[in-house]
């Protein structure tokens, strides 16, 4: 093969797919830096590209918007409880699953098949579970709690609506925490685990001393996706409690979707869009320093 | 002994418990979906007297007549799901196509750079909605709101990478040697390309593609951003819960229909899946 790439080849793989990125990515990217910069709402009168200069204005109501700063700590709260949950029912169901038995494909799809589903339709599906005369209320915890519990009405208490979401999103993500776990761990040498068996080491400490150390970077890379990735939460909480009750279960993705779409507060939104950008850039710079960079 | 057997049989009720947990809610759905107004709010578990009203008060607002309050609101599901199949085909369609050139000059030439590789991944990464209000000023502008090339467009550009990543790892097993003698033959490296590349990774092109078309059909911030009358399937079955209210067995029916096509797809896609999750990052 020749070293450079001839010439239509060199066209074909980097033309489009940087109009693609360009025209729908970098440009809209600029156009929020120069948004956040002005001072512009679509009650402003001008059209965007000649709005007034702002400066840091924006940058400035955001630091004490408690609005903005308890979306955001709300969300990593959110993530704070959801990642290591699903990591842990994952790596049990994953363990569990390493020995053979019949039907264990069939068992795998099974336990895999919400990833597939639209989250939209998973959110639904859980705002049902939980309305009052839902099924959560109407034949779990009727024999818990008695009649009292048809009457709890979980989207009305900001704990409660806060659990709601979490019970949706880790019952949409745990299989993807549960697939890469079950790869992580079925690629685990057999030679080694028989080694220590040999040695008469107990299964409980085969899976701490050989089987965990060996997919701990495997583990590290998925809690930083499944992270970054529930940082972004929106559909379950637009859908099953809008924010509500009040703001008390608003996700920074509703909140900015909100200043944009529903007040219109244009240059403000753009302004808060890129702190919370930068502020990924630097703990996800940090995460992957510490969890990934220590070998 | 009696400790092996009491852990096994543990072992047994986690899994049991895990599977019954994950098919509950759907089963219920189906179950819901079937029944009838009064039967909404009891707790049995198949429908006494099923019927398919659900349904047709998706596919005819009009056609249930208790239910006139609404219809001013949603139009018949048919609309959003073509819709729907349109912009996934279409954007699945140009997000496989870039990707493969891309994928195939990264795999064989280094081109384009690494950085432009990272940044598609970085596009992944970031949350949406922090690029919400751009994107609304700058489709505004250029006329792309409630217009099905403004969503068909955004889906090829944040699921190119996918198309990318996926196809690179087919094009690297395609051995270097077969190009070559294709060459020497006197093909041109378009002709390489074309007739000797993409019929060896064709179930790759599939795989992508599939993944693709399941991203975009599943979206729901931008759509229900960059819609206000033509709206995609998502933000049609969030209407049924946000602006209908009560009517669980219609929501549960939108949200079924919904979901046909994505687990058709992911029962197509998950072996792929099943193996392909360990970024090679288990060394023994």
């Amino acid at each position: 093969m020749p070293e450079k790439p001839p010439r239509p080849i060199k066209i074909l793989s980097s033309l489009p797919l940087n109009l693609l990125l360009n025209g729908v990515l970098i440009i809209p990217f600029i156009i929020m830096i120069y948004l956040a910069l002005v001072k512009w709402s679509p009650l402003v009168g001008v059209n965007w590209w000649n709005a007034p200069f702002g400066g840091v204005v924006n940058f400035q109501r955001a630091l004490s918007d408690s609005r903005f700063i308890e979306a955001l700590g709300r969300t990593a709260l959110f993530v704070a409880i959801v990642v290591p949950l699903e990591l842990l029912i994952g790596l049990l169901l994953a363990y569990i699953l390493q020995k053979p038995f019949r039907g264990k494909r069939f068992v795998i799809s099974l336990l895999i098949y919400p990833l597939m589903l639209p989250p939209v339709v998973v959110a639904t599906v859980f705002y049902l579970f939980f309305q009052p005369y839902g099924p959560v209320n109407n034949i779990f915890l009727q024999y818990v709690i008695g009649p009292r519990a048809l009457n709890i009405y979980w989207f009305l208490d900001p704990t409660l609506a806060f659990i709601t979401i979490i019970v949706a999103d880790t019952w949409q993500w745990t299989p993807f925490m549960f697939l890469i776990m079950y790869s992580g761990l079925s690629a685990v040498p057999k030679r080694l685990i028989e080694a220590a068996e040999v040695l008469g080491a107990s299964e409980w400490t085969i899976f701490w001393k050989v089987r965990l150390p060996l997919i701990k970077p495997l583990i590290s890379v998925a809690v930083i996706l499944r992270s970054l990735e529930a940082f972004k939460v929106f559909d379950y909480v637009y859908v099953m409690t809008g924010g509500g009750p009040g703001t008390s279960t608003e996700s920074i993705s509703l909140y900015i979707y909100r200043l944009a779409i529903l007040y219109s507060d244009i240059s403000y939104a753009a302004a808060v869009s890129l702190i919370v950008l930068a502020i990924i850039f630097i703990v996800s710079y940090f995460a992957v320093k510490i969890l990934v960079g220590r070998r | 002994m009696l400790r092996r057997i009491l852990t096994n049989a543990l072992m047994w009720l986690v899994l049991i418990i895990a599977v019954v947990w994950t098919v509950i809610p759907v089963m219920w759905m189906i179950s819901l979906s079937f029944k009838t107004y009064g039967e909404w709010r009891t707790p049995s578990l198949l429908p006494r007297n099923p019927t398919l009203d659900n349904y047709i008060m998706l596919f005819s607002p009009q056609a249930l007549g208790i239910f006139i309050a609404y219809t001013a609101i949603l139009e018949p599901i048919v609309g959003p799901l073509s819709r729907t199949l349109i912009i996934s085909a279409t954007a699945t369609v140009i997000a496989v196509m870039i990707g493969f050139f891309t994928a195939y000059g990264a795999s064989r030439y280094n081109s384009p750079g690494p950085f432009t590789l990272f940044f598609t991944l970085l596009t992944r990464m970031l949350p949406p909605a922090t690029f919400v209000t751009p994107i609304v000023i700058y489709f505004t502008t250029l006329y792309l709101i409630d217009n099905i090339i403004g969503l068909i467009l955004l889906y090829a550009a944040t699921t190119v990478t996918y198309a990318i990543w996926i196809l690179k790892g087919f094009i690297d097993a395609i051995p270097v040697e077969w190009e070559e003698a294709a060459l020497l033959e006197g093909a041109s490296p378009l002709q390489v390309l074309f007739k000797v590349i993409i019929p060896i990774a064709r179930p790759g092109l599939v795989v992508a593609g599939l993944f693709i078309f399941l991203m975009a059909w599943t979206e729901l911030l931008f759509a229900l951003v960059l819609t206000n009358l033509n709206v995609p399937l998502s933000v049609q079955v969030s209407k049924y819960v946000t602006a209908v209210g009560a009517l669980w067995g219609v929501q549960a029916a939108a949200a079924l229909l919904s979901s046909i096509i994505p687990l058709v797809i992911g029962y197509l896609i998950q072996r792929h899946l099943i193996t392909g999750f360990t970024f090679g990052l288990v060394r023994g």
